[in-house]
């Protein structure tokens, strides 16, 4: 029977580690070691910390406009993500969301396509609309965000349902699928006012004119029209179009739109893997929240710690903690202003916040330790924090 | 930005973090910057839809029991850091494919393991009992060591095996001991922890990794690796030490050959020394006047491999794992029974290994009710990564995870694809961008037969080539995982202290 030791093995090598090492060592380039590792050659192209674009074009459309922002080299992104896109306003910086509509190629050939909508209060919106012309340059992130098709997980047609500026996603996908970066089926669902008001119909009709996988369906509220539909996207409409084959939905548009669709969504007993949304832009009003406590002081104090510097400030309560923030100069990193990306990522060290339970996608451990997504969290009383601008 | 600090910690990954806490549990006034918004490096977590989902962590070797408690825990429990651990009762399962192949499902505890073994390779347990017995004897001889001291004479004469061990690679000693050739396949199942191959691999680390996962009652965080992450935060704070999170170090700065601080945007901030939780050739390259570097440095840097490529596919599942039929926490998928083909797999993203697990086999809580997660992990050698570029990034990383997911379907016999809810794909790329390290590798740098756990040690006295600045993390004398980063900044805050200490400062 086999003796089970190591004898057989000489410990005097053990010795010669040393000088082993001190052999390996000798041989070697005294260079500093070159950075050619193609892993972070790819994380770089494809995340950039920001890039920084000029605006060579703008379209002018009704309450909209569509910015061409160039750069030597844009990040490759997939359809559905969005940049940050920041601007200084009055010396404070801000950013905001706003979805890629250009395709993936077009990144690689240099540049982006973004929309931009007039909202009511809309502070950087409006301010891009007013104030930025060709020639000036911008700041944004790379494209960041997982409202993206995914073929591991996703039915092989996606419905798109769209809702004013809420169809740039879904024409970056459009294009994508026409280029082939992308391969499955997409039928957009399109609802505007009136046909005036859908945004870039000329590319979609151009698009779905020559791509059997695209379909483009225009739904109008307040006007009847020979080619379109007539009312609000509903369940009716999506079965009526889909033809009982299994799909996914995905949702972009505004808030009130978004709301009826899902109401309706409910209705085809759908399994929740199968309707995504978009999340991106935050709720300002938190009385928008049925559950938002009543009788909160309309004013608060502030007190914010950055990097060993200490601010105090008083603040109308009724808004996001990442808002009042930014009214005061202080920025935060932030990109979806929704909840989920987590950028905004803080330490709460005295007080309490509302955070509405559907916007909640903190890690389990931040709740126990006191962290809070302040693009999502709203005052409830005088708030000490910590951030990290 | 006038303050003076003790220490600077460039880093707050699990070295850092760990490096900290010791410090400023001493007294030294520290500071910690890390270029994330959060803390941790590997040691995190993230949510996508109802699903939030570990990022790297399979399971952390010797936290011990609360009875029993390993160094990990007692660690955690010096720092009074708030940790709800869970232990895992299971070591792991492998099914290995090919001529000879197995499927081997391996319980934890040293009797269990070997009673197991025998079970399955006859006439292999008095092999696996005297493997355990050396792993016994090289924690012995590493505890003698770290006090400081190495008499050869006491080194001959009482830690014979250990110098054989820890100067043989794995295939050397498991040979030399006798053990059925099946049976070492399966105690070599745990290589892909360390990433290198097993003739190269000395068995004193090996062995030492190996024991503390089968005897040392291995455990997870209730709340995935963010629980311990934002608990040795949250230790660093009420010690008093400070942390800046998204900020980047521009430069260590140096002066005379010494480190004396660091410049971020904000400005310089002045340090008696720095504490780089990086690689030393991402601080030689990108935060330091080269002349400050002398060549010794660079050609170590240069001698060394770098650990091997991570691609993790991580899936939200609408099922609970009862449903799907998922009874095991960790399971190993090999091409083959023998760990140099094992290895190799790495070269083809199409062939590589995979390891699967299944957080709610062990922490029901780990998704909402009726839902589980997977997280599957596969490792890749540097060419197999060097073909992708932007254009064919997105099908290569689907393709890749297509495959893994089949691969586990297959192997299992149970159906995974039509439950995904949510499914996030990390490339080598992806870890490239959040750890920032050669090819992203969490690994640091691979053992190789010149490159042990005890060279390391051994030789770090020759090793610290700028005064005043050390470096900690999986790049650090234990190489990677979790326990040997926490290990490695804890002991280096150790020497730090000791250095102050003497110099009579403190």
């Amino acid at each position: 029977m086999a003796k089970h030791n190591l004898e057989s093995l000489n410990p005097l090598k053990f010795t010669e580690l040393i000088k082993n090492r001190e052999t390996e060592i000798a041989k070697a380039n005294p260079e500093i070691p070159k950075e050619d590792l193609n892993a972070n050659f790819l994380a770089q192209s494809l995340h950039p910390m920001k890039q920084t674009l000029k605006i060579t074009e703008i379209i002018e459309a009704k309450d909209a406009k569509i910015y061409t922002l160039k750069g030597e080299k844009c990040a490759y992104f997939t359809s559905g993500q969005y940049l940050s896109v920041s601007v200084r306003i009055e010396g404070k910086t801000l950013s905001r969301p706003y979805s890629i509509l250009s395709s993936p190629k077009d990144a690689l050939k240099g540049f982006y396509k973004i929309a931009v909508k007039r909202v009511e209060g809309g502070i950087v919106s409006n301010f891009i609309l007013d104030n930025l012309k060709t020639g000036d340059t911008l700041e944004v992130s790379e494209p960041t965000g997982s409202f993206t098709y995914e073929p591991l997980r996703d039915a092989e047609l996606v419905v798109a349902v769209a809702g004013g500026s809420g169809i740039t996603p879904f024409v970056s996908m459009a294009k994508a699928i026409v280029e082939g970066s992308e391969d499955f089926s997409l039928l957009i669902l399109y609802g505007s006012r009136k046909e005036e008001d859908i945004l870039l119909k000329n590319e979609l009709d151009s698009i779905s004119k020559n791509c059997e996988k695209v379909r483009v369906i225009y739904v109008l509220s307040e006007e009847e029209k020979e080619g379109f539909e007539q009312g609000f996207i509903n369940a009716e409409l999506i079965k009526k179009y889909t033809e009982n084959r299994a799909f996914s939905v995905f949702l972009c548009g505004p808030q009130a739109m978004i709301g009826f669709a899902d109401k309706e969504l409910a209705t085809l007993d759908l399994e929740r893997k199968y309707i995504r949304h978009e999340v991106h832009g935050e709720v300002a009003d938190p009385l928008t929240f049925e559950n938002f406590p009543e009788n909160t002081p309309e004013t608060v104090k502030i007190t914010v710690y950055s990097k060993g510097e200490k601010k105090e400030f008083f603040a109308a309560s009724k808004n996001t903690v990442l808002r009042i923030l930014e009214a005061e100069g202080i920025t935060p990193p932030s990109r979806c202003r929704g909840g989920e990306c987590g950028f905004c990522h803080s330490k709460l060290l005295k007080g309490e916040v509302f955070i509405p339970k559907e916007l909640d996608k903190r890690r389990e451990a931040d709740e126990k330790f006191g962290f809070i997504h302040p693009c999502c969290s709203y005052p409830l009383m005088d708030l000490e924090i910590e951030v990290s601008q | 930005m006038n303050k003076k600090y003790d220490v600077i910690v460039v880093g707050a990954g699990n070295a850092g973090l760990a490096f900290a806490c010791t410090a400023t549990k001493n007294g030294l006034k520290t500071l910690v910057i890390e270029r994330n918004i959060l803390p941790g490096g590997c040691a995190t977590s993230f949510v996508r839809g109802r699903f939030e989902y570990e990022s790297s962590l399979h399971e952390l070797a010797n936290v011990g029991t609360e009875e029993n408690p390993g160094s990990v825990r007692q660690l955690f429990e010096s720092y009074k850091a708030k940790v709800n651990w869970v232990n895992e009762e299971n070591a792991f399962r492998v099914i290995a494919d090919g001529e000879n192949g197995y499927d081997a499902t391996m319980p934890a505890g040293v009797e269990a393991f070997a009673d197991k073994m025998e079970e399955l390779v006859s006439g292999s347990r008095e092999s696996v009992i005297a493997l355990f017995d050396l792993a016994k004897k090289a924690e012995a001889a590493i505890a003698y060591l770290s006090q400081g001291k190495a008499d050869p004479m006491v080194m001959m004469s009482e830690h014979a095996d250990f110098m054989r061990m820890a100067s043989h690679s794995v295939d050397e000693c498991l040979n030399a001991l006798g053990m059925p050739e099946k049976a070492q396949n399966i105690v070599k199942t745990y290589w892909p922890y360390l990433g290198a191959s097993t003739d190269k691999l000395d068995l004193a680390h090996y062995l030492i990794m190996m024991a503390r996962y089968i005897a040392g009652s291995p455990a997870m965080p209730l709340m995935k690796s963010h629980e311990l992450s934002l608990a040795l935060d949250d230790v660093i704070r009420r010690n008093g030490g400070e942390i800046f999170y998204n900020t980047e170090v521009k430069e260590i700065i140096t002066e005379n050959g010494k480190a004396i601080g660091v410049r971020i945007d904000e400005g310089e901030i002045y340090a008696d020394c720095v504490v780089a939780n990086c690689f030393p050739e991402t601080a030689f390259s990108k935060m330091m006047d080269s002349k400050a570097v002398p060549q010794k440095a660079l050609r170590l840097a240069n001698a060394r491999k770098k650990g091997e490529l991570f691609f993790t596919v991580y899936l939200g599942l609408n099922r609970s794992a009862q449903e799907l039929g998922i009874k095991d926490y960790s399971v190993f998928l090999f091409n083959s029974p023998d760990s140099l083909q094992q290895y190799r797999s790495m070269d083809s993203f199409d062939e590589s290994f995979v390891i699967v697990n299944c957080l709610n086999t062990v922490i029901p809580t780990a998704s909402e009710e009726g839902t589980c997660t997977l997280f599957l992990t596969t490792m890749l050698s540097e060419s197999a990564w060097a073909g992708v570029n932007e254009e064919n990034y997105k099908e290569i990383k689907n393709r890749i995870a297509k495959r893994m997911i089949e691969l586990y379907e297959e192997k299992l016999n149970l159906s995974v694809k039509p439950y995904i809810e949510e499914i996030v794909i990390a490339t080598p790329s992806t870890f490239a961008r959040y750890l920032n390290t050669p090819n992203g590798t969490p690994y640091g740098y691979e053992v190789q037969p010149w490159d042990t756990m005890m060279a390391r040690i051994m030789n770090a006295n020759n090793e610290q080539f700028v005064e005043n600045l050390y470096f900690v993390g999986a790049h650090g004398d234990r190489a990677d995982g979790y326990s040997s980063a926490y290990s490695n900044g804890n002991s280096t805050a150790g020497k730090i202290l000791r250095e102050v200490k003497n110099s009579g400062k403190a």
